[in-house]
């Protein structure tokens, strides 16, 4: 009788889970961080950008297979002088809303972010700019504050055009319930943290060098489990996901059902040390101390065996690909018995206590902490979220963290030098004023040789230092059902405007 | 019973006054709030004015009279994280939670009740043995485990039922069953117990030497008495699953308030741990007043003792 | 009654040894429970003896070894390695000492606090007795796994953290239980008299109560020790618990489980010792119920 009861009950719910994907054009991917707020210069999520890419369009556009600048939203541009960027608009544009775009739009837009009151989260992305002044109804000149070599690669990413009426009575928090754009894609359901649901927009402008948007429909779902992730990919229930450990990326790609990719991304993974003190006197101010670190980690190991692929080690605190990058600096070989004397000879012969802050990839930092373990740095780890771990690094609060940085993409070592060892900026560290002042002149001037030199000075110190003991490069595994036809691009945003079904 | 539902309710007043001040105090323990609500680029002087703005400046129990005035009034402040009310961010997601609990407590009760009355007709036969050794293995299965488990039978083997999400209700099955498995122990041996003890009682005894049938004795008589510690019991359990659904909705991406809570300590973001602590210990604090409350009308020697 | 019947009177009532004995040996889960924990015991005190490496040692050139049991395992790992190559034998005996270390601290803690409050509650009754029913009925009303997830995060996770948090949270059963018992024990009619003839409360209680109550106090005490074990591996799978690299089997269960549908004996070996150690307190301490107060059975 029971057997029965268990058995009916079993059989009722015994339902086929609605198949997503090909079938009714909705491509249903996973991640696994929340988003606090859709708005793009309210969040610092990775998938903050690729939601950009859907929603709004940028002024300018980089073709992610040749790195060339494109004109987008603008029709044209062209340097009046170094710090004089003249734009003619595209005309016909509308938002989503229907609300026209125009140089209204494009002025309020730019006036509005580079202004340091309105608190854009990403200071760096737009405090470059001074202003910008309508010229026409469709023409705009943009100020900047002084030369910026890295200007087109900002605006190519990270300053997405907002409509300004509805911006302006609603500001970030109604963008982030329901963000209004240009983009090939429109907002129709949206929860912070939770989820995004996204329509193809019919009527998407036709010049633009996106491409036209093929998939119908774009649902995004946060699941936090990995395995959760997995299982819902392998039954059909989500059609990509990614960050995919390596170890799982190989098995994933037994599945006769899936494909996976490898992309190598510019991101790259560094230990970073307070040097300066930020955090209390700590034993990190000692260069000695930071030296054994550097000489502790296996970074090849970790590379051949956890991270595989693509990702190579870097010595470097930069990508190699990015403008102003060498190779020329010092290296750090894998030496726990020199790590040791260092350690010794800093005063610590019987090693010492840390925390040890990280966001990602725990098993990759419980790595680190094993490397040191065997040289007597006892690391106690920390795990945070990405959002709270960087408030408490802008807060000085952390004495030496495991962290990634993406350059937002962006293919000059501006994008990762001037944050990190720029005056003021609240990720330094390292506080050197011989750094703040080679960045400050390599930064804003347009001669390519003095970039250069400026750049890999402050390179070869922050080596010498062991300011930051930069890792390996990032590679990121895609995963996605066969059905689907995607190309993961080098810069690490996925581009599902140009996604199709096969 | 009067003079019993008053002092009950007091009690309930007393423990609600004391969450209420240890979520206050949880909130405060978290760091400088004014500078968490300035963020990052502001000025020192950001940070004091708004220490006068939000009266951080204050004495702490003036501090705390403001804010719980502001909770009775279903103002729990803004999120760190979503800079959104807290207060619309529970509502949003405590139905979630509600209805995993509600549907776990269904489970646990469906499965144990039978369970536990079946047994206590038979002490020591084959099924009593089945159930006790359920309840055993039951309590000794770690949570996230047997989700897993089910994750991998049901979801990716068999493909029976949706791995995540809340879309439907048949996404509510394996979560409810992880959840409520956990209940069933309790609920099982309390009710073999209370059933033992009616069925040994003299009006059983006389109502089954009258010849009434055994399903009439049973129904009609046993069941309706042994059953009352259990909606007791149940009352409790659904306030502890609330609380213990964080590991389960974290597993089956449901956003309900565990997964909040469990993202929000994450990120430090405290005035929406706090809001949850105390919205789950008054739900508890409820369901067990209006449980005991119950209990005591239904079985008069409760409201002497 | 002549002798003769005195003595088949003995021979058909065992003496209460023997009687015990025939318990103890007639009750499988008390049996299982006491085997399984002896065994789990032995290996916490033998462990650098018996594990084959330092648990703590990383290789990564050698990760993610299969068991023996795979075509491909090795003797050199006979439950292969882990993600970051660490013998994963060795890290499992290792982490016995773990989880009863957790187990048997938060049980004292919570006991000592638990049954302190339960005993005064019960024997003096009155308004001693509803301050403390109102402490624990504020407990009960905290969310555990909520309220240890945010102080572990205010505090930081360590063992220390784990095991205090758990102690001050955990208390509430044993001061139920204890309360109750010391009542019924309380009205008994030597508890009276003691009283009568002026002996102290301390005195009455160390001598008179707490003997009494010992059994109710070793069954909670055996339940508690499971709950808490369970949690903490809970709070470490949330990434909330014990440090890494410490090898607790609930820290492994969570290190393992982005391998569970690929190298599933990560997860499946601590989770069945985790499953194993608790089901064993929990049957001693059904056991020790059974055996002690058979009459009360359930």
């Amino acid at each position: 009788m029971n057997r029965l009861i268990a058995l009916a009950a079993l059989a009722a719910f015994a339902v086929t889970p609605a198949w997503a994907g090909k079938k009714d054009d909705t491509l249903n991917f996973g991640v696994y961080r929340e988003v606090e707020n859709y708005d793009f210069y309210f969040n610092t999520a990775r998938e903050g950008i690729l939601i950009q890419q859907l929603v709004w369009d940028n002024l300018i556009d980089r073709d992610p297979r040749t790195g060339e600048y494109l004109p987008l939203l603008a029709k044209s541009f062209k340097w009046i002088d170094d710090v004089t960027l003249e734009m003619e608009l595209h005309d016909g544009v509308k938002f989503h809303n229907g609300e026209p775009f125009d140089a209204d739009s494009a002025v309020f837009t730019i006036n509005w972010v580079s202004n340091p009151t309105n608190k854009v989260i990403t200071q760096a992305n737009v405090n470059w700019m001074k202003n910008a002044e309508k010229l026409g109804p469709h023409k705009i000149r943009l100020h900047l504050k002084q030369p910026f070599p890295a200007a087109l690669e900002y605006l190519s990413g990270t300053v997405p055009m907002y409509p300004k009426d509805y911006y302006a009575k609603v500001g970030p928090q109604g963008m982030g319930r329901e963000p209004i754009g240009t983009g090939p894609y429109k907002v129709v359901a949206a929860k912070a943290g939770d989820f995004i649901t996204m329509v193809k927009n019919p009527d998407y402008f036709k010049d633009s060098t996106k491409g036209q948007p093929g998939i119908g429909k774009i649902h995004m779902r946060t699941i936090r489990e990995a395995n959760t992730q997995f299982a819902e990919l392998m039954t059909g229930g989500l059609d990509w996901i990614w960050q995919v450990p390596a170890d799982q990326a190989e098995k994933l790609a037994a599945n006769p059902r899936l494909t996976v990719k490898a992309a190598e991304t510019m991101r790259v993974g560094y230990l970073g040390m307070d040097a300066a003190g930020r955090a209390g006197d700590g034993p990190l101010k000692n260069v000695k101390v930071r030296q054994a670190i550097a000489h502790a980690i296996n970074r090849d190991s970790m590379v051949k065996n956890l991270v595989k692929g693509d990702s190579r080690v870097v010595h470097a605190a930069c990508f190699p690909s990015q403008f102003g990058c060498t190779d020329d600096v010092r290296r750090y070989d894998f030496d726990p018995a020199r790590a040791k004397a260092l350690l010794a000879e800093a005063g610590f012969p019987n090693g010492l206590d840390i925390d040890i802050y990280a966001y990602r990839e725990r098993p990759w930092t419980e790595a680190v902490i094993g490397d040191l373990r065997t040289v007597g740095i006892r690391a106690r780890l920390q795990y945070l979220s990405y959002a709270s771990l960087r408030d408490k690094n802008h807060a000085g609060e952390t004495p030496f963290f495991h962290m990634t940085w993406g350059s937002n993409s962006i293919n000059d070592v501006s994008a990762i030098l001037a944050v990190f060892f720029g005056k003021g900026m609240p990720d330094d560290f390292a506080r050197d004023p011989e750094l703040h002042e080679w960045l400050r002149i390599a930064d804003n001037s347009v001669n390519p040789d003095t970039r250069k030199t400026n750049y890999k000075k402050a390179l070869q110190k922050i080596a010498e230092q062991a300011y930051w003991l930069p890792t390996f490069t990032y590679v990121v595994n895609v995963a996605f059902t066969r059905e689907l036809d995607f190309t993961p691009d080098a810069d690490e945003i996925p581009r599902f405007v140009r996604a199709r079904w096969k | 019973m009067l003079a019993y539902a008053a002092k009950r309710i007091c009690l309930a007043l007393l423990v609600a006054l004391t969450v209420s001040i240890i979520s206050f105090g949880l909130l405060r323990l978290s760091g400088d709030l004014a500078q968490a609500l300035a963020g990052q680029s502001s000025t020192a002087a950001d940070v004091e004015a708004l220490r006068k703005a939000y009266g951080l400046d204050q004495p702490l129990t003036v501090q705390y009279l403001e804010w719980a005035g502001k909770v009775l009034a279903g103002d729990f402040g803004d999120s760190f994280f979503f800079k959104e009310p807290v207060a619309a961010m529970l509502a949003q997601r405590l139905p979630v939670t509600m209805l995993l609990g509600a549907s776990a407590l269904t489970f646990a009760l469906v499965l144990a009740v039978p369970l536990g009355v079946v047994a206590a007709m038979r002490p020591n036969s084959w099924i009593d043995r089945l159930a006790l050794t359920l309840a055993v293995l039951g309590q000794a299965l770690p949570s996230f485990w047997f989700a897993l488990m089910l994750m991998i039978v049901f979801g990716l083997t068999l493909r029976w039922l949706p791995i995540s999400g809340t879309g439907t209700w048949q996404h509510f099955v394996m979560p409810s069953i992880a959840l409520g498995y956990y209940a069933t122990p309790a609920i099982m041996r309390l009710t073999r117990a209370g059933m033992m003890e009616v069925m040994a009682s003299d009006y059983i005894r006389t109502a089954r030497a009258k010849g009434l049938r055994m399903p009439t004795v049973l129904f009609k008589h046993a069941l309706r008495n042994a059953v009352i510690p259990v909606v007791a019991l149940a009352a409790v359990q659904f306030g502890f699953m609330l609380g213990g659904s964080i590991v389960i909705e974290t597993i089956f991406a449901l956003h309900g308030v565990g997964y909040l809570a469990w993202e929000s300590i994450t990120r430090a973001d405290f005035p929406v741990v706090q809001a949850i602590v105390l919205v789950l210990a008054s739900i508890y604090v409820v369901l067990t007043l209006l449980a005991d409350l119950l209990n005591a009308f239904l079985d008069p020697r409760i409201r002497i003792a | 009654m002549t002798a003769e019947a005195l003595d088949s009177a003995k021979i058909l009532e065992p003496s209460p040894v023997t009687q015990l004995r025939r318990r103890i040996f007639g009750h499988a889960g008390f049996l299982f429970g006491a085997i399984v924990i002896a065994a789990m015991l032995a290996m916490a005190l033998l462990a650098p003896l018996l594990a084959p490496y330092d648990p703590y040692d990383q290789d990564l050139a050698r990760r993610v070894i299969n068991p023996i049991w795979h075509d491909d395992g090795k003797w050199a790992h006979p439950l292969g390695t882990d993600q970051l190559g660490r013998d994963y034998l060795s890290r499992v005996i290792y982490g016995v000492r773990i989880s009863l270390l957790i187990g048997f601290a938060t049980m004292i803690i919570s006991g000592v606090l638990g049954t302190a409050l339960g005993v005064v509650a019960g024997y003096f009754g009155g308004r001693v007795d509803m301050v403390i029913t109102f402490l624990i009925t504020t407990r009960l009303s905290m969310p555990v796994v909520l309220v240890a997830l945010a102080v572990v995060a205010l505090v930081g996770g360590s063992l220390t953290v784990v095991i205090s948090v758990l102690g001050l949270l955990l208390w509430d059963r044993f001061a139920v239980v204890m309360r109750s018992a010391t009542m019924q024990v309380r009205a008994l009619d030597y508890v009276a008299a003691a009283q009568a003839i002026g002996c102290s409360a301390a005195r009455i209680v160390t001598t008179e109560i707490m003997p009494n109550i010992l059994n109710a106090l070793i069954v909670v005490a055996t339940l508690e020790m499971a709950h808490a074990i369970l949690l903490e591996a809970a709070l470490s799978f949330l990434g909330l618990g014990v440090q890494p690299p410490l090898p607790s089997w609930g820290l492994m269960v969570a290190e393992g489980k982005e391998y569970m549908f690929f190298s599933p004996w990560l997860i499946t070996i601590p989770g069945v010792a985790l499953f194993l150690l608790v089901l064993a307190i929990n049957l001693l301490g059904d056991g020790i119920r059974d055996i002690t107060a058979p009459e009360n059975r359930n």
